[in-house]
């Protein structure tokens, strides 16, 4: 994947390896927070933000101290922690100079630290032998899919909300339903512009 | 001492059915869809994460005395953390083909939600044993969830049982492809999801 | 006592150090089965990339020079891995051969591995052009043009292609027996 240029890489992220509707990478916030749109946006943002300072701090770090000093063992404890850091970090920030977007978010927020799109993308940056202009792009169209596959996903729940549907199936069942509709038609994505 | 016991044994079994994380409590979703190709998959991916969540269960109950509440939450990371980067390099060295089938997924056992999950609300407020039968509970539910959801994606997709064929030839010709796409993972857990809703097996909802 | 700063801060820090600990034995522990793995990985693929139709190899002898290949439980062939010194240096090669003794295909390795010919002329054996002259073809083909048989050197690399040929031949020469299964040559 290192091969690609920047333009198939984005795509690939984006569309054809959406993190969520192909990959299963993100779903716990996936399917807890797309109930309204409001919320889906607001996370949006949220992950996009912390995805990107992940993306550089950690390939920073493994890149200039893991791996000269020879401790690449300590990537999946390091990788965590940055995160972890760094939600706690944006927390602080929101808190203090944009209030009313960190009461929106809510609980939110910490939920970010397990986001495990977040994680996964530092990790794919390592396995992909990416440089850093590619793992950039590579975070920014990741986030951007889980935007996609989330807002479009919410506008889907808002509706199913009113929609009559048979006890047993109603809340989790009819969205995994749906969501399967939607990674369905995703799946017209593979081979986009020759990539796999 | 005599109530302990049946309350003991609830800690075990509440893990399997009543209290199932992936199917009750809605966690641990990811490595439940992504994973579960083929029979072997899911299970290896349910032993695997397993081990982690045992095994942090009985260190997070062990050191709960001297962990000051400040600093838990890091403190259980750089636990689970350490759980995960061994089973990683155990399994690359002894089970290369399933490392390369899981992929990601295995160091992305440290974000588990059930692992983290389990460690602060229980093992850190309960005695060494007890965490154990919990953790044990929690990992015989989702393993179980793994390996269901693997076999009947596997039969449907492939035709095949753990790589055996256990279907007709002229069914493994074309199988229903849609079982091991994506799009077939979320439609069967949703099925999966409704029998449980249906049989109320979580209690009332 | 055990919310003080200073305990939180000592905690934090022994926390770190156990785990890193831990870690770096469990990494030296499992380093060479790792490097091993790998190994036979690389190999298998190398050695894929010549029988396609193959999932499993069985080495025959003990430089693994000959393998045998399966699809699942059925012996469809032989793979066979030689090198031969070219113009810059040695030329290694690997052949997929079938039950009859005729080539599937063959690789040469790259220069990212090792290949030292010349780009633009020994380096060319690496592609396709070259190599698919060797489908189907049987042992006593196996030679070039110049000498004989029937495969056409490289333009102005005559020792490289001669190396990758006599390579192979020679390998096939050598393990015969174990090489072609059914019918004559």
């Amino acid at each position: 994947m290192s091969q690609m240029n920047p333009a198939k890489i984005f795509l690939a992220a984006f569309l054809v390896n959406n993190i969520i509707l192909m990959r299963f990478i993100g779903l716990c916030p996936f399917f807890g927070v797309s109930t309204s749109l409001n919320t889906s946006a607001g996370m949006s943002a949220a992950v996009l933000f912390v995805m990107l300072l992940a993306a550089w701090v950690s390939w920073i770090l493994y890149h200039t101290l893991l791996v000269p000093l020879g401790l690449i063992f300590l990537r999946t404890a390091v990788f965590i922690l940055v995160i972890a850091a760094l939600v706690q970090f944006v927390e602080m920030f929101l808190k203090r100079y944009i209030r009313n977007l960190y009461s929106a978010m809510g609980i939110y927020l910490p939920l970010i630290t397990t986001n495990c799109a977040i994680l996964g993308v530092t990790f794919l940056n390592i396995d992909y032998r990416f440089n850093i202009l590619q793992a950039t792009i590579f975070a920014l169209g990741t986030a951007c899919g889980f935007a996609l596959a989330i807002i479009l996903f919410a506008a889907i729940r808002e509706r199913l909300e009113d929609a009559p549907i048979s006890p047993a199936f109603k809340g989790y069942p009819i969205a995994f339903i749906g969501a399967a509709l939607v990674s369905l038609a995703f799946m017209g994505f593979i081979a986009l512009f020759g990539i796999s | 001492m005599s109530n302990k016991k049946p309350s003991r044994l609830a800690y075990l079994t509440s893990g399997i059915v009543k209290e199932n994380p992936t199917l009750i409590l809605m966690i641990g979703l990811c490595p439940t869809l992504a994973t579960t190709v083929s029979a072997r998959d899911g299970l290896g991916m349910g032993l695997a994460a397993s081990f982690v969540l045992i095994g942090s269960n009985v260190v997070v109950s062990a050191v709960r005395k001297l962990v000051p509440d400040s600093v838990r939450i890091p403190i259980f990371i750089i636990i689970i953390s350490t759980f995960v980067t061994i089973v990683d390099y155990l399994m690359q060295a002894y089970q290369p083909g399933l490392y390369r089938v899981l992929g990601v997924f295995v160091p992305l056992i440290v974000v588990n939600c059930i692992i983290l999950g389990r460690a602060e609300a229980f093992a850190y407020k309960h005695g060494i044993f007890d965490s154990l039968l919990d953790g044990l509970g929690k990992s015989i539910g989702f393993t179980l969830v793994l390996f269901i959801m693997g076999t009947i994606r596997e039969i449907v997709g492939n035709g095949t049982f753990f790589g055996q064929a256990v279907t007709p030839a002229w069914y493994r010709s074309a199988p229903m492809l849609f079982a091991i796409f994506p799009p077939g993972a979320f439609f069967l857990i949703g099925l999966l999801k409704a029998l449980v809703n249906k049989t109320k097996l979580g209690g009332n909802k | 006592m055990k919310e003080s700063k200073l305990w939180v801060v000592i905690s934090l820090f022994i926390t770190c150090c156990i785990a890193a600990f831990a870690l770096s034995q469990v990494y030296a522990i499992t380093k060479p089965k790792i490097d091993y793995q790998r190994q036979v990985a690389g190999l298998h693929t190398a050695l894929a990339a010549v029988m396609p139709e193959a999932n499993r190899f069985e080495p025959v002898n003990d430089d693994s020079t000959v393998w045998r290949a399966y699809a699942d439980d059925q012996h469809i062939g032989t793979v066979i891995r030689a090198a031969k010194q070219g113009y810059g240096g040695l030329v290694p090669v690997a052949a997929g051969i079938d039950l009859e003794g005729k080539i599937v295909a063959i690789r040469v390795a790259s220069s990212a591995e090792g290949l030292k010919e010349t780009p633009g002329l020994g380096l060319k054996a690496t592609e396709e052009k070259f190599r698919e002259q060797f489908k189907g073809k049987t042992l006593s083909e196996l030679r070039l043009k110049k000498d004989g048989g029937t495969i056409e050197a490289i333009t102005g690399a005559t020792i490289t292609s001669r190396a990758v040929t006599d390579a192979i031949r020679e390998t096939m020469e050598k393990y015969q027996d174990i090489i072609i299964i059914k019918g004559n040559e």
